[in-house]
């Protein structure tokens, strides 16, 4: 196949050429080859304690024959996506009250002011931010010594919880997510709020009837990125999360420590490789339904 | 006259609105200097006025959209002053319709009939009706997107009129739509008055909209009222300079009084003395005034014939309109006159451009303004 072929006659101009090269190049190397690589690897097999290209489905039956059982890969998945789902409604619901504070309730002028204070810890280390988030949180850490100070006797356990999880993963979400609502919410046409005012509305019926539905696609891009991020997640489950934290579910790792574990304690690169396909999978699906959501809640609008 | 008798029939003797020396300002601008406005039940009152006059400022002030910094405002006799908008019983139609985008044309319509406890059949019966009132229900499950600016239109009254508002306040409804529909919806909003007998105060800077509806026509300016009356004694009989400048095509002369004998006020004026006729009010002899002439009281002065005023000025330009001819002139002293015909000189009668043509007009089509700065404060 020749250049001609690829690109349709009238965008033949060399200059579109040389500027198509670098996105086509960064996505080669960064996204598709690792990607690719990955997948491969999945289904090789290890042989004498070395990886050998040679194809087989063996890790995955190996994976999906304990999924409930002995490994319990597929608790962790349950777990994973359960805490993302819980993480990236509450952060959501969080960052959406923050952002209507700075869109209806700061003075135009500071709103920018107000935003890059949201927005500050995004800029410092996110496993700095874990770690002090451990401080914190720990039985005996700052929260439990000012409670056990008023008066509350039983320290909080929130460490290696999935609560101190979410926590970590909230903290990491909100600047992004507050970014996102700040701009659905600076783009409500304020006249649809007064007219339902006008109408009758309270000020409370206003927020559900006019405010939430205009800001529908926004919390639905808002909600699609926090589950993505969440389930993707490593470091918050690991540091804060303690590993195998507990929640109503169980004492079930996510199943992205599990990934992390399973690479340190096996010498089995590919069956790694395999967990990890897994969940790129998923994550994939998450990705065509927000999508899917995202794009219904467009057409609303239009 | 006739227009009084057709008044009476409009707009009945209870009072639906009464608004007492409305003031606001925004910080350091003043929107409403004060302003006084009553309103009849059942009447069709035009708030017309340059852009930046106070008169959304006012609707808003009405609706409960905004707080007057003084002054009453009574809603058939009771004080709404510290009524929160939403407990008001005025309903207003907004210049860009304000229509509910994720919601469809019967859950628009509905919005302001389901806040409170309700009757889902009653809600939909009324829905329906109104729907039908305004030529819609063929309509009602549309989407907001697909409707035309017409319909667009229809359904913010809808939306408003399910509510059976006690008045209905109308922001420039009209300036969105092109001027072929905007003829039409104007005939339709005045039936739709008639039929309803509820009150519509219409703001608009459209002096043909203004006129072409309202029983009362009140010309706002800088946060004041400047003249209040029937449409035809606005245009005919302008009080302010302003008004005069705003309304219609109008010359305005500048002169001094010299005679008052007889009935006839004659005054001096730059291009020559100008004689009226049949102004009521007593005037003093020397008295600084200006004059009012109406650009199609105008035309060009025929030999032989007396009793008139006239004016010479150089034609300067014309424009044709379609319907009528303007024609921009200019007397040797730099005075600006405007001529408005129906039709325009047939060529060949030395109307070439930079020709002077000598104009007439009878001395009871000249209208006296108030003295500058006579004006109530």
């Amino acid at each position: 196949m020749t250049d001609s072929s690829v690109i349709p006659p009238s965008n033949r101009s060399p200059l579109k050429l040389t500027f198509l090269a670098p996105p086509v190049g960064y996505y080669a190397i960064f996204f598709i080859a690792p990607l690719a690589f990955l997948v491969v690897l999945g289904f090789w097999i290890v042989r004498d304690y070395q990886i050998v290209a040679e194809f087989s489905v063996g890790n995955y039956i190996d994976i999906f024959s304990q999924f409930f059982s002995r490994s319990r890969f597929g608790w962790a998945l349950v777990q994973s996506i359960y805490v993302a789902v819980t993480t990236s409604v509450f952060a959501v619901i969080f960052c959406y009250f923050l952002a209507m504070g700075i869109v209806f309730c700061v003075p135009e002028r500071y709103q920018r002011l107000f935003l890059v204070l949201a927005i500050l810890p995004f800029w410092s280390s996110y496993i700095l931010r874990l770690f002090a988030w451990q401080l914190i949180l720990a039985q005996k850490g700052v929260l439990n010594y000012v409670l056990g100070g008023l008066g509350l006797d039983d320290p909080l356990i929130i460490t290696n919880t999935q609560i101190g999880t979410r926590i970590g993963l909230i903290h990491y979400l909100a600047p992004i997510l507050i970014i996102i609502l700040y701009i659905t919410l600076i783009n409500v046409n304020r006249n649809l709020i007064e007219a339902a005012r006008e109408l009758g509305a309270t000020r409370l019926q206003a927020f559900w009837r006019v405010i939430v539905p205009l800001s529908r696609l926004g919390l639905t891009f808002a909600f699609g990125f926090g589950v993505i991020v969440s389930f993707g997640d490593v470091l918050s489950g690991m540091l804060v999360g303690g590993g195998i934290g507990q929640s109503w579910l169980g004492s079930y790792p996510l199943y992205s420590n599990m990934i992390m574990a399973d690479y340190n304690s096996y010498t089995n690169l590919p069956r790694t490789a395999a967990l990890a396909t897994v969940m790129v999978l998923i994550m994939v699906v998450m990705l065509v339904v927000a999508y899917r959501m995202a794009d219904r809640a467009r057409q609303r609008l239009a | 006259m006739a227009n009084e008798s057709a008044s009476a029939v409009a707009g009945g003797t209870v009072a639906d609105l009464e608004a007492r020396g409305i003031a606001k300002r925004f910080g350091s601008v003043v929107a409403i200097e004060r302003v006084d406005l009553d309103v009849r039940r059942g009447e069709f009152v035009a708030i017309m006025g340059p852009s930046g006059c106070g008169k959304t400022t006012l609707l808003r002030i009405i609706a409960g959209l905004e707080r007057a910094d003084a002054g009453t405002l009574l809603l058939r006799g009771e004080d709404i002053g510290d009524v929160p908008v939403h407990r008001r019983s005025t309903r207003l139609i907004w210049q860009d319709y304000s229509l509910f985008p994720f919601l469809n044309v019967r859950k628009n319509i509905e919005f302001g009939l389901t806040l409170r406890r309700h009757d889902k059949k009653a809600v939909r019966t009324k829905v329906e009706a109104v729907a039908e009132l305004v030529h819609l229900d063929h309509l009602l499950s549309r989407r907001i997107g697909q409707l035309s600016g017409g319909e667009k239109q229809r359904v913010a009254i809808a939306r408003a009129l399910v509510t059976e508002p006690e008045i209905l306040l109308l922001d420039e409804p009209l300036s969105s739509l092109d001027a072929h529909l905007r003829i039409k919806v104007q005939s339709e909003l005045t039936v739709l008055q008639r039929e309803l007998g509820i009150s519509f105060i219409y703001v608009t800077h459209n002096q043909s909209e203004a006129f072409a509806m309202a029983d009362r026509v009140v010309v706002m300016n800088k946060g004041v009222v400047e003249q209040t009356g029937r449409p035809a004694e606005i245009y005919n009989r302008p009080e302010t300079h302003f008004v005069a400048e705003f309304v219609g095509a109008n010359n305005i002369f500048e002169g001094r009084v010299s005679d008052t004998a007889a009935g006839t006020v004659v005054v001096d004026c730059s291009h020559g003395t100008v004689q009226i006729a049949g102004h009521g009010n007593r005037i003093d002899r020397g008295a600084a005034i200006e004059l009012v002439v109406q650009a199609d009281k105008l035309r060009r002065r025929l030999d032989g014939e007396d009793g008139l005023n006239t004016i010479r000025a150089v034609l300067k330009g014309r424009e044709f309109t379609g319907s009528q001819v303007i024609y921009y002139l200019e007397t040797a002293q730099g005075v600006e006159v405007k001529m408005v015909l129906q039709e325009p000189f047939t060529e060949g009668e030395g109307t070439e451009i930079n020709s002077e043509l000598e104009l007439c007009w009878a001395p009871e089509d000249t209208v006296i303004l108030g003295h500058r700065d006579a004006r109530q404060p």
